[in-house]
């Protein structure tokens, strides 16, 4: 019992012990973190960024002239029910000249004597997250219908944002590994350095007759503990820049997302950090020892 | 403990070492090992706490032979083996108390025992009130005894001092050896290696003579 009490409380001394080291070792493995957490975080985001866009996507479809509302309404319906529409709104002519007063100022009666606006309908898609939104087949599909004179929409923009989300998503896996990767070798070789500038310690520990988990013990409470603390100051410095982050998106803008953060994330980075270091300190002393 | 060599050999990769060692250092006695820099005299050491195991032949250190020691035993042979070098080797991040304390908590003394075994070692050298400086606080000399109190706290059957004097001024040497003839007359066998003749003739031990590896004579 007074060997594990000691060996963990010279886990602690040796922090104390090797303030700048530990400092050193601390403030590397929260920045390896705080970047592997945010990596994580804007993975965990990045579609909401993506339903922002995609809700404002629609299709405006301008009936022929002598299409009434109630006709329009029966082939809104038929609308409805094409694979891929969310919903389809009417626009009566008196909605479509209220909208021009609206956007231009005057009306449109005083200028032509008459009300040219057909009756409309505006369009917009079902928002699915795990593929692609293609308008496009929708499109074609309204244009082949009877009373229909004009379909106008962002054909090229949704293309465009929509091959872009995919294939950062498509990345953001190979992103995350190096991230990761770098981090991990980053801790690693902190805590290799560390253990080695303490190589006469462990040389001499040896030589006085301690076995091989003596010397190697509180090196790995010392790695533990320094996990402990880095993922500690890691987590909140997170939520803090999320936090920010969102301050800014709701004052800001006008886009309406507020970023999402798994507390789950210290759990995971601690886990990271832990396996990395006691990893790192066990190798690094069985490289010292003869 | 007895300590005996048996045609003990070990060359290093870029040559020197020990030449076909055949000597037996009795319980209780305590020799001197002499000669000049280089002759082998800490390659011999080391071949006793099993630092290094020889290439040829055979040492026997108590029930402990490098011709079947495992490194997993290895701690276990140098728990009744004490050692004194010549740069002392003490921890600088820790104060002398924490030194000396190091070789019991190794061995998993209990808390109590440590504190008093370690002021009986303190106490020996003559540091007792300086348990709570830094090696860096303390004098050559001091230093020199902080190591052999370190070395003598877990009451090793054997105690092995490579040069100890060998940054020492004259009186500090002469107060370290007659230090370790006050161990030796508790029963434990000591092998001291010097270059100073001087310091150890007329003192009726044995003396080892090394040179270019190969015992001369004692």
């Amino acid at each position: 019992m007074d060997k594990i009490h000691y060996l963990i409380s010279e886990g602690f001394k040796n922090i104390w012990r090797h303030k700048m080291t530990a400092f050193t070792a601390v403030f590397s493995l929260f920045l390896a973190l705080f970047f592997v957490g945010l990596m994580a975080t804007a993975g965990e985001n990045t579609h909401k960024i993506l339903q922002y866009l995609r809700a404002k996507y629609k299709i405006e479809v301008f009936f022929d002239q002598d299409v009434a509302n109630e006709k329009a309404l029966g082939l809104i319906h038929q609308i409805k029910k094409i694979n891929g529409v969310r919903t389809a709104t009417l626009i009566k002519k008196e909605d479509a000249m209220r909208i021009f007063k609206d956007q231009f100022g005057e009306d449109i009666l005083d200028i032509l004597g008459y009300n040219p606006l057909p009756v409309s309908a505006v369009i917009n898609l079902v928002r699915a997250s795990k593929v692609p939104v293609k308008a496009d087949p929708i499109v074609n599909k309204i244009k082949t219908m009877k009373g229909v004179a004009e379909v106008r929409y962002q054909g090229s923009l949704i293309r465009k944002i929509e091959r872009t989300y995919y294939r950062i998503l498509g990345k953001l896996p190979v992103i995350a590994g190096i991230v990761v990767l770098v981090a991990v070798l980053v801790i690693y070789n902190t805590v290799k350095l560390s253990v080695y500038s303490r190589r006469q310690l462990i040389l001499t520990l040896e030589m006085i007759g301690a076995t091989r988990t003596f010397i190697k013990m509180p090196f790995i409470f010392e790695g533990f503990f320094i996990a402990i603390l880095s993922s500690s100051i890691a987590f909140p410095a997170l939520v803090g820049t999320i936090e920010t982050g969102n301050y800014i998106l709701a004052n800001f803008t006008s886009w309406g997302i507020r970023l999402s953060f798994d507390p789950a994330i210290w759990i995971w980075l601690f886990v990271l950090s832990a396996t990395i270091t006691i990893l790192g300190s066990y190798r690094a002393i069985a490289g010292i020892l003869k | 403990m007895m300590i005996e060599f048996q045609n003990a050999s070990y060359s290093y990769i870029k040559g020197n070492g020990v030449n076909n060692l055949n000597v037996k250092i009795d319980e209780g006695e305590f020799a001197f090992l002499i000669g000049p820099t280089g002759s082998g005299k800490t390659t011999l050491m080391r071949l006793i706490y099993f630092d290094l195991i020889p290439d040829a032949g055979m040492v026997i250190v108590g029930k402990y032979s490098s011709s079947t020691i495992t490194t997993r035993k290895i701690p276990g042979a140098r728990k009744g083996v004490g050692m004194v070098f010549q740069d002392y080797k003490l921890l600088g991040d820790r104060n002398l108390f924490e030194n000396t304390a190091l070789p019991l908590h190794a061995l998993g003394f209990p808390g109590k025992e440590i504190v008093d075994r370690v002021e009986e070692a303190l106490d020996l050298v003559g540091l007792e009130t300086k348990n709570e400086h830094l090696p860096m606080e303390l004098s050559g000399g001091e230093q020199q005894r902080a190591c052999l109190a370190r070395a003598i706290v877990k009451e090793p059957d054997i105690l092995l001092a490579d040069e100890p004097t060998g940054n020492l001024d004259p009186v500090a040497s002469f107060e370290l050896v007659r230090l370790l003839e006050t161990i030796n007359e508790m029963g434990t066998t000591i092998l001291m290696a010097s270059h100073n003749y001087n310091l150890i003739k007329g003192r009726g031990r044995r003396i080892l003579e090394i040179k270019n590896g190969t015992l001369r004579g004692s």
